[in-house]
Parts: structure tokens; sequence; C-alpha cells
């Protein structure tokens, strides 16, 4: 922690242990002794700065900082961001909708130009940006960073963008419970760690993953605690697992599902014992090479087997999106016709699409599912 | 000791005006009471304008003193400067009766002044005026660097932080070593 301290301060040219001797022989004249102030004026002072003033203050010292976690700050949305070669803190409050400060880490200046401030707007928002050099050990200075803000801004953690497989046991210990996980492409994840996802992590509202490698067969079969989830290779997402959960929203990419999957789930869906609260489901396949319209047949004929299907034409009271996390609401097509199923509780099961999509290795296979209800 | 009467700033005049002749009922001529600060100077004040101050108002308010009662006993207050008192009075008279504004531009740029004045408006308890004062404060540091942060507020590093207590906890154990000595003696 001492050394993220020190690497955090250097950044503004002046390393800790440079300045101690300088600093005890001398104070500086004409300054403020900020703490030798009474206690709740002190406070209010430091109530008036901005966040990334708090966060520098509190850097500054261990006294600094337990003066600024008296605060009763208004709780901050944190969240962990990583893409392309950048990777970010952005925070956000509830009673500032039109504002974000993003501690950034960048490699894009010369040493000497860092740290830097600057304000942006985009759209409605305008973004404060405090930007910190981008070094081997960002990762871990900005896991560190977490855990400072959320510790002087008795703030939890609300989503992070996994770059690397070490931030996930990070994530395991220090916040097991957490709303949005996103797992990046190309991240390289063992089957070790997504079974210590499986089993240690609860991620409540959105759970995202990429196209991750992993170095050995894997295969999932208790739920997912995720409102939303969206996997890219879902090759180890079982029956069971979707099955067992209380998802709301499923897309799942390079699926080993079969058609017979499917075919459960639907049933299951509609005699109203499992998956109660679906909303939308989208399964694609991993690309088949050859495919003749023999077989699109049958996976067809699989996929409705045993199905009290009614086949309607588009309907206008269907809702048109879906909300994937609190960011992202995903637009869905409009059809000429699709095959329903009633639950007896009125819901009504639209398989709106089944296509096949031609993609460079061949073609997937597509199938898409909205639960929705007619106004009465 | 030597005392010299002060008036009020322009902003507030030092006596009553004359009610105009239209007003439906007549004005009650406005009190006046006494302060002074380390400097001994006394500065004339209307209770309207001190009302500002939640603890002079709290002394003043049961008093009932008559105009020479009060110019008999200005309220002292020693721990305070007399250029930040002459600040506080005049803010104080200059927002008598009036709105406070969202901001203030008026305030020392003087860090020391700041911090004298700071502690004053505290003591004496002027809500509005001590809200512009830490406003004031966190913007000494708008756009600065950690560094600059440390030097402007005087922030110590921890190795200072913990050189100091350990010097502390030297002198308390020195200190009360001399009692127990001293104690020991006194016994014999």
């Amino acid at each position: 922690m001492m050394k993220f301290l020190q690497s955090f301060l250097s950044c503004w040219k002046f390393p800790i242990q440079g300045k101690l001797s300088k600093k005890s022989k001398a104070k500086p004249r004409n300054g403020f002794p900020l703490l030798n102030l009474p206690r709740v004026v002190l406070l209010e002072c430091i109530e008036n700065l901005d966040v990334l003033e708090i966060i520098i203050f509190s850097f500054l010292s261990k006294q600094a900082k337990s003066i600024a976690k008296l605060i009763n700050w208004t709780p901050l949305n944190i969240h962990l961001l990583y893409g392309g070669g950048t990777i970010c803190v952005r925070l956000k409050l509830s009673t500032a909708p039109g504002l974000q400060w993003i501690i950034a880490y960048t490699n894009e200046k010369k040493l000497s130009a860092y740290p830097y401030f600057h304000s942006y707007l985009t759209g409605p928002e305008v973004k404060h940006c405090l930007v910190l050099r981008y070094d081997g050990n960002t990762i871990e200075d900005s896991k560190h960073m977490a855990e400072h803000i959320c510790e002087v801004f008795h703030s939890t953690i609300d989503g992070i963008d996994i770059g690397q497989e070490s931030q996930i046991e990070w994530l395991i210990k220090f916040q097991p419970t957490i709303r949005h996980v996103s797992i990046c492409d190309d991240v390289h994840v063992s089957a070790k760690t997504l079974d210590r996802i499986s089993k240690s992590l609860k991620v409540t509202e959105y759970f995202g993953v990429g196209s991750i490698a992993t170095d050995e067969e894997f295969q999932i079969t208790g739920p997912i605690p995720s409102r939303s989830v969206t996997i890219d290779n879902s090759c180890w997402i079982t029956l069971p697992s979707i099955l067992n959960g209380t998802n709301s929203i499923i897309r799942l990419n390079e699926s080993k599902l079969t058609p017979m999957d499917i075919n459960t789930i639907l049933k299951e869906w509609q005699k109203g014992t499992k998956l109660q609260n679906l909303e939308y489901l989208e399964i694609k396949t991993s690309p088949v090479d050859s495919f003749t319209g023999e077989d699109a047949d049958n996976y067809t004929n699989a996929l409705f087997h045993d199905l009290d299907l009614t086949e309607s034409a588009d309907d206008d009271e269907r809702p048109l999106t879906v909300k994937i996390d609190d960011e992202f609401e995903y637009t869905l097509r409009e059809v000429e016709t699709m095959n329903n199923l009633i639950r007896s509780d009125g819901m009504i099961g639209s398989i709106f699409e089944i296509i096949g999509e031609f993609e460079r290795d061949g073609m997937l296979l597509c199938f898409y599912f909205q639960v929705w209800r007619k106004q009465t | 000791m030597s005392s010299t009467e002060q008036g009020t700033s322009s902003a507030a005049p030092a006596e009553p005006t004359t009610a105009p002749e239209s007003a439906a009922a007549p004005e009650v001529p406005e009190s006046f009471y006494y302060v002074h600060g380390k400097d001994k100077v006394v500065h004339k004040v209307s209770a309207g304008a001190l009302q500002h101050s939640a603890l002079i108002h709290g002394m003043i308010s049961n008093l009932g003193y008559t105009e020479e009662q009060a110019k008999a006993n200005p309220f002292p207050f020693e721990n305070i400067d007399g250029d930040i008192l002459q600040m506080v009075v005049d803010w104080c008279n200059q927002h008598k009766g009036k709105p406070t504004p969202p901001e203030d531009t008026n305030l020392p740029k003087q860090k020391e002044k700041l911090f004298d004045l700071v502690l004053a408006v505290n003591y004496l308890e002027i809500k509005e005026l001590l809200t512009y004062c830490c406003k004031q404060v966190a913007m000494m540091v708008k756009g600065k660097s950690p560094e600059e942060i440390r030097e402007i507020w005087m922030i110590p590093t921890d190795a200072e932080d913990e050189a100091a207590e350990k010097e502390a906890k030297k002198r308390a154990g020195k200190e009360a070593a001399g009692e127990t000595a001293a104690a020991a003696g006194d016994a014999k």
C-alpha cells in the first residue's frame, strides 16, 4: 500500500522520501494549518471539496485519510473500466446525474506531462478526469485506488471490467458480492478460476463474459445469480445451470445447448415452475461449417417438439427493448410472424426469430425468445 | 486600558434613522452594543448586525441593557485579533437584515488571516460567514497537485506525524516522571 501511495504521489514530481527531510526541517510559511482547525470546521471545509480533491486529500497521510472518512459522503457509484489499453476508475454520484469523475491511467503523453486534470463534455455529461501514468503495475494500482475510494466514501464497487485474471481473486476477497462484472475478450481465465467465480462471486445485476481463453474443459451446472447474463463462448454453460437460475436476460453465444435443450427450457418455462423471471433468451450456436436445409428442419422440429404453439403476427404491444444492464438497452427486431407459448399466468413467450447467420467459420443458428404480457 | 471607540462602517449608520412619517407603526429605536478584541479597540455594533452571531445574540438577548450600560460593558473577545474582529463586525454590518448571497468574494486572501477569521467566526457562531469561509478554504486547493495541497494546508507526512507523536509521548512521560518525583518529595 505504501508503495502504491508513493507512486500515486510521486506522479506529482515530489517523491515522499525525498520530501521528508526537507519538510521536517522547515515548515512552509504563509500556509493554512488546516488540521489545526476545530474538527467540525475542518470537516465543513473538506465537505466543500470536489470528488477528485477529496481523493487526493485522503492520500496525503493516514491522518488526512481518517479525517476524510469521518464525513458522511453520499455513496459513490464506483466502476473499474478496462479497454483499449486504458484502465479507469469511474465515479458517479446519484445526486449529480450529469457528472462523472474519472481516474484514468494512460501512456499517451510524455512522463513529465503526468498527472494532469482535464474536463470535457460528452453529450449531456461532464467528465472530470485525473490522468495518471499507465505503468506495468497499473492493474495493482487501480485495485488499491478502488479499495481506498471504497474506504473513504463508505461505498462498494458497483461494477468492474476484468482485464486480467488476477483481478478475479482480488475481487472475491475484497468484495464477493457485486452488481456488475464483465470479463473482457481474450482474458485468460483458467477452469479453476471459473470454478471460483461460480462458487464464490455473487454478481447480482449483470454478468458478462467475453471470448475468454480457458485452459481446460469446464462446465457449470449451478445457477448464475445475475439478473442479466451475456456469455460469448458459453460452451461451459449447461442446461441445469439455465433451468435452475432465476435470470431475466440470458444471451449465450457459441452455445453447446442442443435444440432438445432449448425445447426443455421452453417447456419448463411454460409450466411456470422454472425460469419464472425470464424476459429474454438469446442462444447462438457455435459455427457449423456444413449445414443443409434438412439440418435446419431437424433443428426446428426438435426445438418445437410437443410445444403448444400458436402462430401470430407480430404484436404492437410486444416491447422492442430489453434492459441488458444499467447502461445498455438492446433493441429487438420487429417480425412479421412469431410463435407464441402462453403461460397459465397470462405471460406470452414469443419465439420471434430462429435464423441462420453466416459467419467466417460457418453458419450460426440463432434463437430468440421474449416474454411479455398484453396490456389489459 | 486604552480604549478607542470606533463607529460602525458606512454601511450601517451609527444612530438609528428616523422612521418615515408614512410608516404605520413607529419603529423601535435600534439598540447598540460594544465589542472589543485583543487590541481593546471598541466597536459599536447594532443588535441587528450582531444577530448574525449566535454567541453574542445569546449573550444579549436577555440583558436588557440601556445604551449607557452597554457602553460601559463592552463584550471582551480577548482571543480575537483586533483586525479580525473588525472584519467580522464589518461583515455583520454589511449583511444586517439582508439575505446572504450564495458567495462572498470579500474574504481575505492571505491564508493566515483567513485561518484567524475562521477561528473567530466559529467561536462567535456566525453560521453564514463560516460557510463562506469554509468554501474559501476549499477553493485554495482548486486544481492543485497533492504536494501543493500539502504545502498550502500544511499537512504533515505520516513520518512527521509519527515523529510528533513520539515526541509528545516522550514529553508526557517526562512530565509524568517529574510529577511523581515532586509528589515523592512532598511526601518526604
